[in-house]
């Protein structure tokens, strides 16, 4: 199947293309400061670090980080496709990818117990242990990400 | 003069630098833009939910990031000057860093003190919409040179 899919004519414009390679690797770390930039400074504000922002304020930027996550999975989806044999083969990648869908799973939760905090004003700005354990996990998750998204150049 | 230099050697010599230094400098960029694409979304009068005040406290958390991407961009190029001091996508790159830095200085001197006198959940005037609107693309032109680098010529 990944043999297929590296011939097809999209994963061929991919690899051959001198221009489409690297305009996906743009996009894609667009979308990786969008998304990984988002999260970043939700965990860490629920970790207590610029404590003067409300947690509630994650909540509509929720989508932004949707948008930077739509804009990485088409990328790299693409991307993927033009050296599918070997991506697939990685660990590194396949590590990514796991943290990144974990991540993502994570962020709903979050999301959802935010959205929880605006049902009574006194606790817009208390967060719970349960719901800093989740930040400081998904905060791991995307440096793991990082770290599993570069190596995978050197494995 | 930096070339063949105690710390060009180093960086050159140990194996596992270089991947190191590209992932801290992967995590610095998020937290710079992390917290950039909040601020400049709201001085151009997205997210007008956000407190402007308020979400200027994320403002260490892009310095943290700024700071760790300056130190691990002066051990890129101490470690392989001639690859980038020639390169037009690192020189553009560099130019937009400026651009950016004096950007900030007058959002700094001449905005934030004005802060207070907006309501919190109001539009913003056109000049904090323009300065908003040039520090989110610059910090994207200089997301984009860098990760060009590998692939253009130089200048």
């Amino acid at each position: 199947m990944f043999v297929w899919l590296e011939t097809t004519p999209i994963a061929q414009l991919v690899a051959l293309s001198l221009w489409a390679y690297p305009a996906l690797l743009s996009l894609h770390i667009i979308g990786l400061a969008i998304v990984v930039g988002i999260f970043s400074m939700r965990d860490l504000r629920l970790l207590g670090i610029a404590h003067g922002v409300e947690p509630t304020a994650f909540i509509s930027l929720g989508k932004l980080a949707w948008i930077g996550f739509t804009i990485n999975a088409l990328s790299g989806i693409l991307l993927f496709t033009s050296q599918a044999t070997i991506f697939i083969t990685s660990i590194p990648f396949l590590l990514k990818i796991s943290f990144i869908t974990v991540g993502m799973v994570l962020a709903v939760i979050i999301q959802a117990r935010l959205s929880n905090l605006l049902v009574d004003d006194r606790y817009i700005n208390s967060v719970d242990r349960t719901t800093r354990f989740l930040a400081a996990i998904s905060m791991s998750l995307w440096i793991g990400a990082i770290i599993a998204g570069r190596l995978i150049a050197y494995f | 003069m930096i070339i063949d230099s105690p710390l060009n050697q180093w960086i050159l010599d140990t194996y596992w630098l270089w991947p190191v230094l590209e992932i801290v400098h992967f995590f610095g960029l998020s937290l710079l833009l992390g917290g950039l694409i909040i601020i400049d979304l709201r001085l151009m009068g997205y997210f007008r939910s956000l407190n402007l005040e308020t979400i200027n406290n994320l403002i260490p958390l892009v310095i943290c990031g700024f700071s760790l991407n300056l130190v691990t961009g002066i051990l890129f190029f101490i470690g392989d000057p001639m690859r980038y001091s020639v390169n037009i996508g690192f020189q553009i790159k560099m130019g937009l860093v400026i651009l950016a830095g004096l950007n900030t200085l007058f959002y700094s001197w001449k905005i934030i003190p004005a802060l207070a006198n907006w309501s919190v959940s109001s539009d913003t005037p056109i000049s904090v919409k323009i300065v908003g609107l040039i520090s989110l693309s610059a910090w994207t032109g200089v997301l984009v040179l860098g990760r060009l680098i590998p692939y253009v010529g130089t200048g």
